[in-house]
């Protein structure tokens, strides 16, 4: 990786994160590429080394469908972590906002590597933690805020 | 003959009278007689709200927007959104969870 350990890999040694970069195969996206769509079978989570993604979901804007950006992920951070949560779905879109690298590591790659090596797993087990409660944690909050606006449209 | 004159012209008088009764009785009244005089109501305008589906709610305030602008406004609504609950997240009070931003959506 072009700068440091990623979100998921943080705690590991040079050599554990070596190992585990290792599972994975770089991918190179256009501008204006997607990596994957919302429904799309999720075998691969995503390591962003260089660029950014732009994740959307669908909207009715206008009279027309439009996909919405509700994140942008950079390099260090991960996307697609659909592919280690059953039912294995995105449940986003993922476009390309600049050319931009990642590192695609497959679910059962990763499985096998840290069932062999627990210590390893449990780090990269509560770096996903991290990343997914964080999502939860800013939805959350937005939904709150949102749902306060609505109460105070009806109450006005 | 005279007598039945008389009671026929008294009945239809009587009829006359109770029709007048009934139809002031259930007839509209003058001051609903003029409906187009009254003055229309005015639609608040809603703000478009990121969340809501378009549903009931008006969209008038985006009718004129182009779409290219809607969509830039809508991904800057996003970004603030986010901004404000990474506020709140980072320092979690009441006043943090609903402060206002620059959002034009929420104006």
């Amino acid at each position: 990786m072009s700068s440091g350990h990623p979100d998921l890999l943080k705690g590991l040694s040079p050599e554990e994160a070596e190992r585990t970069l290792a599972l994975g195969t770089r991918r190179t996206i256009r501008s204006g590429a997607s990596l994957f769509h919302l429904g799309d079978a999720a075998d691969c989570i995503y390591l962003i080394d260089r660029g950014r993604i732009k994740l959307t979901l669908p909207m009715h804007v206008m009279g027309r469908d439009q996909e919405v950006m509700v994140e942008e992920r950079t390099p260090g951070q991960t996307v697609g972590w659909s592919a280690l949560i059953p039912p294995y779905r995105f449940t986003l879109t993922a476009t390309a906002q600049l050319d931009t690298e990642l590192i695609a590591i497959s679910r059962q790659a990763l499985s096998d590597y840290l069932a062999g090596s627990p210590e390893c797993g449990y780090k990269v087990t509560m770096n996903l933690a991290t990343v997914i409660g964080s999502r939860l944690q800013l939805f959350q909050t937005m939904w709150l805020r949102e749902m306060q606006r609505n109460v105070e449209l009806r109450c006005a | 003959m005279e007598l039945f004159l008389m009671v026929a012209c008294m009945g239809m008088f009587g009829l006359g009278i109770t029709c007048m009764a009934f139809g002031a009785a259930t007839g509209p009244r003058r001051d609903e007689a003029e409906p187009a005089t009254a003055p229309e109501p005015v639609k608040a305008e809603i703000p478009a709200r990121f969340f809501a589906k378009g549903g009931d709610v008006p969209i008038t305030i985006h009718a004129k927007v182009p779409m290219e602008v809607l969509m830039f406004q809508i991904e800057n609504h996003v970004r603030l959104e986010q901004a404000a609950a990474e506020s709140f997240i980072e320092f979690p009070t009441a006043e943090m969870l609903h402060s206002r931003t620059m959002s034009p959506l929420i104006q």
